[in-house]
């Protein structure tokens, strides 16, 4: 175990948060808000923390796949303890539970609030929820990978264990550059969005802060109804730039590449796009009689389906009165997701396409006991342990659902509430069902209920495993082990 | 070092890949690895910073993938010498990149000339046969555990192991130089696994592994002063009929000298008895105690093990050490635990793998480096701790007319010697450089693309 390795990749962690920390406070400056010298001082604070943690570089710099999982999990921890700080100090949010919760649900990208009234927070806190969606959304690994030089390729388990999907690959051969390339795609969207708000006549806030929140497909919202006041432009400019985030990065990729070919021909992009047709259409035929135009009935199914399905969670009309039908479809897109390699969360649309196209080779191997067939997409072999990786991820998936469930269930909650507060939470949407619809929130559980959540979130975000690593006793021997010998170093033929 | 590094397409993610990647990436190329096994891939791209492709090398789809349109370097290094040269035909109808193939097999390299350049090959590389040359070279000096040239064969790099009770035991660099010749350079000195590139206060002892510079003359006369043996051989031993197996008989005969062959398979035995008619070729196993023994490896003057298994030449050599006199010379395929290796006698050590990468490295070294001075050759000595390279001196240089005892070198950086029109020159402090020389510099440093790089 790289102990001196995993505590700088923490200092590091610590110093990005603390920098990014500053956005708020810029947005206190031109506000004029009291609540930015918290927020100042909880920044400098942990840069300086960051720094003097991460000043020794640790001479050995590899990463073996267990520490990157330790690390990744480690770090959004800290991370999430770190955000919660200045919502706690300022007195907004006054519980350090809540906000916590409130912390992680902007971290990883969720957007269930524990507040009833959002928006009596000030600019400054709003300023950071989002803050908190935007980082979290491509991952703060990958940011550190993209700033500070690496060597060697082991780092790259610090990008398997951060970024959704069954396979991770690289865009480029050089790592940093990857999550550069990474990184800058992202940027450009959030900024071509802030554009497309601003000309809808937004402000200079709302705009940042919704692109911010579409972006992380997050979905903290900076009015008590979510996007329900905003223009049918700006719902569709909003609608469009979700679909844009839920699809693969690899995609705008070979689109900046000029491999358009390559681009459309990405299975997973077409179910994706497939996916959302199929279902908006159905829910616009179920729900047409409760619109007048069916202009409006198409918008609210289009951005409805769109913001559970790449797991925004933002709202535009309270879904929960809608017909059986369209609930239960919102309800299964919830588990569904969007891409992998995309800011998304849910299970990934790719994992999907895998589960069903196994299920069929099981069928075929029925019929023909003796049948030989290897699982294929996009026109590649899908190696057996990628596919038997998304089985296990299947099963871990739904035992941590069935515990969830269970823990929350002692609080009386309905069915409905209980089960679908725990799918909005581990498949980091943000709204659920009845009780945790989209008009209420999360503030009304009680401590054990909200930490499970906690723990959810940050599960469905990192994809479980990293999480549940945490949790091996053999882990801890190994920690213990190492520290003891003071980690030996590897001799090096060079 | 931040110059643009090129990119380079890698097929066949074996043992030679596995050395020239590490290096390559830290010389801050950008490197595609290209094999069918999604496992090896997989593992290279765990251990390295590069990007790997599973799919077939000599397909289009494949490489189109790992971006052949905008390589600049194509290397193919799979085991089939077939499929090298398919996928450099294929990968140059499809870019600009320059091409190299991995050609073993004797009866391609016969042809080695018309291949390169109907094929439009850049580099074909023999890993065998330079391996093979290297051992000869060892055998006609053997008291060398290691012999390189360089200027194109005017000078030598050697390197010897200090005896107990040498003369030079406990004499300082310095005094050599005034005492006994001037004409050689010692460059680096590796001492109980530490590496040094000595001083003129810096102590030898015995045990010590030494590498000099010197003329093949200078050479011969310092050896012989210093109580060295500078006689070759007159007879080998190999073990194992291999490629390399002919191809060093084959450069033995030629210069006189007698070669047994100890091969395990009758079919190859014959094969090579056609081959090299006056070879003595023994058919049996060579792990047999009595059979050696018979062979006469009690007065061989030379044993070299040649077997595909690294265990079994390491114990054939250390047998060998045991009951003869001979010149040792031990082939060792797979790199991974030279650290262990190089604490054992085994007499000289040959790595076709590092041979083959030094090579490459040198290869695309070249290519990168288009402004101010060049790379000719590189060498790595020491398990690659240590780089001799060598330059050729442009106009504008730095160093150009500057007497070497005045210029600001970094650390651990040595000028070897100084190739001046045909002549080598052995420098001492008030030697100048001039435009069109040839500088060798030995370094431990890595990733020096251009003579400006030595400076501070």
């Amino acid at each position: 175990m790289n102990i001196a390795m995993i505590r700088y990749i923490l200092g590091k962690v610590t110093m990005i948060v603390g920098v990014i920390m500053l956005i708020p406070c810029i947005c206190s400056v031109w506000y004029r808000e009291k609540e930015g010298i918290v927020y100042i001082i909880t920044s400098l604070s942990l840069i300086l923390f960051g720094f003097l943690i991460s000043m020794l570089k640790p001479k050995n710099t590899t990463i073996y796949l267990k520490e990157g999982l330790v690390a990744t999990s480690l770090s959004w921890i800290f991370m999430s303890i770190f955000g919660a700080i200045p919502l706690c100090l300022t007195g907004e949010i006054p519980g350090f539970i809540d906000a916590l919760f409130e912390s992680v649900s902007g971290f990883t990208t969720t957007g269930a609030s524990i507040l009833s009234d959002v928006e009596a927070l000030s600019h400054t806190s709003l300023m950071w929820r989002s803050t908190t969606h935007l980082i979290g959304g491509m991952g703060v690994l990958v940011f550190l990978l993209a700033v500070i030089p690496t060597k060697g390729g082991s780092q790259v388990n610090l990008m398997k264990a951060e970024s959704p999907g069954p396979t991770v690959g690289k865009l480029v051969p050089k790592l940093r550059q990857t999550a550069k390339i990474l990184y800058l795609i992202y940027i450009g969207l959030v900024v071509l969005e802030i554009i497309f708000l601003l000309c809808g006549g937004y402000t200079l806030f709302e705009s940042v802060n919704t692109a911010f929140a579409t972006a992380g497909t997050g979905g903290f919202g900076i009015k008590n109804d979510s996007l329900g006041s905003f223009s049918l432009y700006g719902k569709w400019v909003v609608a469009v730039f979700m679909l844009l985030f839920g699809v693969n990065f690899n995609f705008y990729y070979f689109i900046i590449m000029r491999q358009f070919r390559k681009g459309f021909e990405m299975s997973e992009v077409r179910v994706y796009l497939a996916i959302i047709a199929v279902s908006t259409t159905i829910i616009a035929i179920n729900i047409r009689h409760l619109y007048e135009s069916l202009g409006l009935t198409i918008t609210d199914s289009f951005f409805q389906v769109l913001t559970v399905m790449t797991t925004t969670g933002f709202s535009t009309t309270d879904f929960d009165l809608w017909p059986t039908t369209s609930k239960l479809i919102m309800f299964l897109l919830m588990f569904c997701g969007a891409c992998a390699g995309s800011t998304g969360g849910g299970i990934k649309v790719s994992r999907f396409i895998i589960i069903i196209k196994t299920l069929k080779k099981e069928m075929n191997s029925l019929l023909h006991p003796k049948n030989i067939k290897k699982i294929q997409s996009d026109g590649k072999t899908i190696d057996h342990d990628t596919v038997r990786s998304v089985n296990v991820y299947f099963v871990a998936f739904t035992v941590i659902f069935v515990i969830s469930s269970l823990i929350v269930s002692f609080e009386g909650y309905n069915l409905t509430t209980t089960l679908s507060a725990v799918t909005a939470t581990i498949n980091n949407i943000g709204p659920g069902f009845d009780a945790v619809g989209p008009t209420c929130n999360f503030g009304g559980f009680n401590i054990l209920s909200k930490l499970v959540f906690v723990f959810d979130m940050l599960a469905g975000r990192l994809e479980i495993f990293p999480l549940l690593i945490l949790f091996h006793p053999l882990l801890y021997k190994n920690i213990y082990a190492s520290a003891k010998n003071d980690y030996i170093e590897p001799i090096r033929s060079k | 070092m931040s110059k643009n590094g090129l990119k380079i397409i890698i097929v066949g993610a074996g043992k030679i890949a596995r050395t020239i990647v590490a290096q390559l990436v830290e010389e801050g190329h950008d490197l595609t690895i290209v094999d069918i096994s999604y496992d090896v891939v997989e593992e290279f791209t765990q251990a390295y910073d590069c990007m790997g492709v599973v799919g077939n090398g000599a397909t289009y789809a494949t490489l189109k993938e790992a971006g052949i349109e905008t390589a600049d370097l194509f290397i193919a290094v799979t085991a089939s010498d077939e499929l090298n040269l398919l996928c450099c035909t294929i990968a140059k109808q499809f870019g600009d990149a320059a091409t190299i193939a991995r050609v073993r097999n004797p009866e391609y390299n016969r042809e080695v000339g018309y291949l390169r350049d109907k094929l439009g090959l850049a580099m074909i590389i023999n890993p065998e046969l330079e391996a093979s040359k290297e051992i000869a070279r060892i055998l006609f000096l053997p008291t060398a555990l290691e012999i390189n040239s360089f200027a194109h064969g005017h000078a030598e790099l050697i390197k010897i192991r200090l005896p107990e009770g040498n003369m030079l035991d406990g004499k300082s660099i310095a005094s050599l130089g005034k005492n006994i010749t001037n004409d050689i350079l010692i460059c680096a000195v590796e001492r109980n696994g530490d590496l040094v590139i000595p001083h003129g206060d810096f102590i030898l002892q015995s045990g010590d592994i030494i590498s000099f510079a010197a003329t093949r003359k200078s050479c011969l006369s310092f050896l012989k002063m210093i109580g060295f043996n500078t006689k070759g051989v007159r007879d080998t031993i190999i073990v194992g009929g291999g490629i390399a197996c002919y191809y060093l008989a084959d450069q033995l005969l030629r210069s006189g000298i007698d070669v047994k062959i100890i091969e395990s398979d009758t079919a190859r035995c014959e094969e090579l008895s056609e081959l090299l008619p006056k070879a003595t070729l023994i058919n049996a196993d060579a792990t047999d105690k009595e059979l050696l023994l018979e062979a006469g490896i009690h007065n061989a003057q030379a044993f070299v093990p040649l077997t595909g298994i690294d265990e079994e030449n390491i114990v054939l050599s250390l047998y060998a050490r045991e009951v003869s006199n001979a010149k040792l010379v031990t082939k060792i395929t797979r790199i991974t635990f030279s650290e262990v290796i190089s604490r054992l006698d085994l007499g000289s050590v040959v790595y076709p793998k590092y041979i083959t990468a030094e090579y490459i490295l040198a290869y695309v070294r070249a290519k990168q480096a288009t402004i101010g001075s060049n790379i000719e050759t590189l060498y790595q000595l020491f398990d690659s701790r240590v780089e001799a390279l060598e330059f050729s001196i442009h106009e504008g240089s730095a160093i150009i007319g500057v007497p070497l005892k005045e210029l600001k070198l970094k650390k651990d950086v040595l000028i070897g010697f100084i190739y001046h029109k045909d002549t080598v020159i052995i420098p001492s402090g008030n030697d100048i450089i001039q435009e069109g020389d040839n500088v060798l510099i030995v370094t431990t440093h890595h990733g020096f693309t251009e003579i400006g790089d030595v400076l501070q």
